[in-house]
Formats: C-alpha cells, structure tokens, sequence
C-alpha cells in the first residue's frame, strides 16, 4: 500500500503534478506519480541546507518530469503505432501533403499549383495503369495462400489496404516528380515535362516494387508488419533441405516462412496460420 | 548479443549507475545533466534493458521518516555496455567519481 508523505509537497509542485500526471498513459500513470512525487520531496529536503539552490533544482525537475511524461507518452505511442497499417497510410498521407506543399511553395499560389499539376496529372491518368500493369507482371509473387474457408473478410480488407497503399504512392510520386521538374518548367518547358514523366515512371515503379515487399511481409490477419526475423536451417544443405528466414506477428496470428533461395520442392514463401495451431492446442 | 551503441549521455548516466548512484536526483549531480536528459535517458536504458527499476521497501523507508524512492541497477548487459562505452569514450571514467559508501 502506498505510504502518504512524510511532509506535505509545495502547491505549486502538487498542481505541477497533477497538470503533467495527465499526459502519461493511464497504466503507468501510478507509477510516475509515486516516482515524482518521492523525487520532489527528497529534492525539498536535501536543499532545506542550501535554500539558493531550490529554484533552480524545483524548475530544473519540473522540465524533467514534464520530459519523463511526454516520453512515456510518445513511447506508448510508438509502442501501438510501429508497424500498424495505420501508420503506413498515415505516413504516406504526410508525405503527400508535404510535397504538396513544397509544390506550393515553388508555384507561390494554389492557382498557379492547380494549373501546373494540371498536366502531369492528366498524364498520369495513362502512365499509371501501364506501370501498375508493369508493376504485377514483374511482381515477384511468391504466396501460398491457405484455402480456408471464414478468410474472405481478411481478403477483402488486405486488397483495400493494398490498393490504398499503391494510389498513395502513385499520387506521392506524382508530387515528387512535379516537384523536381517545377524550378526548371518556366524555362525549358518540354524537357521538364519529359523529365517528370521519366522520374514519375522510376519513382512509381520503386515505390510499387516497395508497396509489393511491405505487403509480402505483413501480416495476413491484422496487416501488422512482421518482425524479429529469425534463420532457420544451414545454408550448406541448401538443396537437401529447408533453409530461409522466419518472421513472425507480434500479436501470435502467424509466422511467414521466407526461403532462402527457390526450390523446385520450395518455390513460395509461406504463411502458416498459428490461430489454428492455438485453437487445436487449447482443445487438447 | 552485440553492445548498444549509447550517445555520450546515456554511456555518461550508465557509468554513474554502474559506480554506485542509483537514484536520478544522484546522477543528476554527479554529472551534471539537466533532469530533462537525465530522466528520459533512464526510460530509454531500461527499455533496452541496460538498467532496471525497483522501488526501495517501504517499511525501510518509513522507518527513516521519507518516502520510497525508485532507484536504478545496471543490469549485466548494461555493465558490458558500460565498459565498451568506458573504452569508445576514454574521458568517462574521468568525469564522474566512485560513490564513497
């Protein structure tokens, strides 16, 4: 049971406290309370000697717990966001509107924004099908997917978190292209426009290529990137057995088994399904 | 497992906790840190488990008319990253004394 203090702690210092307590995350709220609450205090009674020095500890250790709150914060956030299809969209989305702000910045208006972008992205609109077309067919494409039935729902979700990922990007690399061509659009107008549509097709073709991996090595269930790779067999019996890497769903819902190098017995990478394996091991 | 690379104020922090100053207001003084670094520093190196976190018994700490004070020990990865950080930056051993007991 927590023990009240041996002497009370400065209003100002208990309503810091209580201002600050608000931004931890509510699980490690008691606990940083406690922390702070016995630091202040023993701050107060080691400088009760040398009463010149307390305000400038008190106001030293109050950036310091504001400091200490905002990082448990930020790591609770970073500790539910890593790796989350939410972020992927969320940082493809930033990047996007920070490109269209440089945009901005180079046209000096929207008006003059909305007129330039008007012919990439009327371009565009026939570019981007042949380098998504492009994209598929050179796609290593390496899934096994279990046939099971209840899967349809997981399906429908992972093809629109895809196909949101991909229009992103096409759109980020149609900014960034824009962007790179605009200083020079003023002066040498044909080269800048075949300039962009060059670094649109490479810029589209390497983002779609990453879009492909990043949904290769996530998650069929909860589209959580994988982690904590892991390799398993010998890399000198590459062709007697399995070798390759293993990463697995933090939250337990499978692992995806990576071979090293195709097999004619080993051709695909291949989820294993560990929800499963749960059920069967619970109903022993 | 490889040692973690640390930034000169966590290696500084890691070396106080590993002579002996266990508590932040501690480490503050002993190296001269702001409790803006000092604090979040000893969040991170308990993340990477370098550090670990206990509270003081109570019943201690009553007796002596005080509150329980979370305090810091160096774990045994924290001692060998203390040691490599002792070696990448020599002055460390310089800036902050043993603890006398």
């Amino acid at each position: 049971m927590r023990q009240p203090l041996p002497s009370p702690l400065p209003l100002l210092d208990r309503n810091l406290l209580g201002l600050v307590k608000r931004i931890v995350p509510c699980d490690e709220r008691e606990e940083w309370f406690r922390t702070w609450q016995a630091e202040l205090w023993h701050m107060h009674h080691r400088s009760r000697n040398h009463p010149g020095k307390t305000l400038s500890v008190a106001t030293d250790l109050s950036i310091g717990l504001t400091r200490d709150a905002l990082w448990l914060r930020t790591d609770s956030w970073r500790r539910s966001f890593t790796g989350t299809p939410t972020l992927c969209l969320a940082t493809l989305l930033g990047l996007c509107l920070v490109s269209t702000l440089v945009s901005l910045a180079l046209s000096g208006s929207w008006h003059a924004l909305s007129l330039y972008l008007g012919g990439p992205f009327k371009r565009s609109l026939l570019e981007a099908p042949l380098v998504v077309f492009v994209s598929f067919a050179t796609a290593s494409r390496r899934h096994i997917e279990q046939s099971s039935t209840g899967k349809k729902l997981y399906w429908i979700k992972r093809q629109l978190f895809f196909a949101a990922k991909m229009l992103l990007v096409l759109l980020l690399t149609l900014l960034l292209s824009a962007d790179i061509c605009q200083p020079a659009h003023a002066s040498l107008p044909n080269t800048s426009e075949l300039f962009q549509i060059i670094f649109f097709v490479i810029f589209a073709l390497l983002g779609l290529r990453w879009a492909f991996l990043d949904q290769e090595q996530r998650c069929k269930q909860c589209f959580h990137s994988l982690g904590t790779p892991a390799r398993v067999g010998r890399p000198s019996h590459n062709l007697l057995e399995w070798n390759g890497t293993e990463l697995t769903c933090k939250q337990g819902h499978g692992l995806l088994s990576v071979p090293e190098m195709e097999t004619s017995w080993c051709q695909s990478s291949q989820w294993v399904d560990l929800n499963s394996r749960w059920d069967q091991a619970a109903s022993i | 497992m490889s040692n973690p690379r640390l930034s000169h104020s966590a290696a500084l922090i890691l070396k106080a906790l590993s002579l002996g100053y266990c508590f932040g207001l501690d480490v503050m003084e002993v190296t001269g840190l702001p409790s803006g670094t000092v604090y979040p520093a000893l969040r991170r190196l308990e993340r990477d488990q370098l550090v670990e976190s206990k509270w003081e018994p109570e019943e201690e700490a009553t007796a002596s008319k005080r509150p329980a004070r979370r305090y810091y020990e160096v774990t045994r990865e924290g001692k060998a990253a203390a040691l490599a950080a002792t070696q990448r930056y020599p002055l460390l051993a310089r800036l902050v004394s043993e603890k006398r007991s």
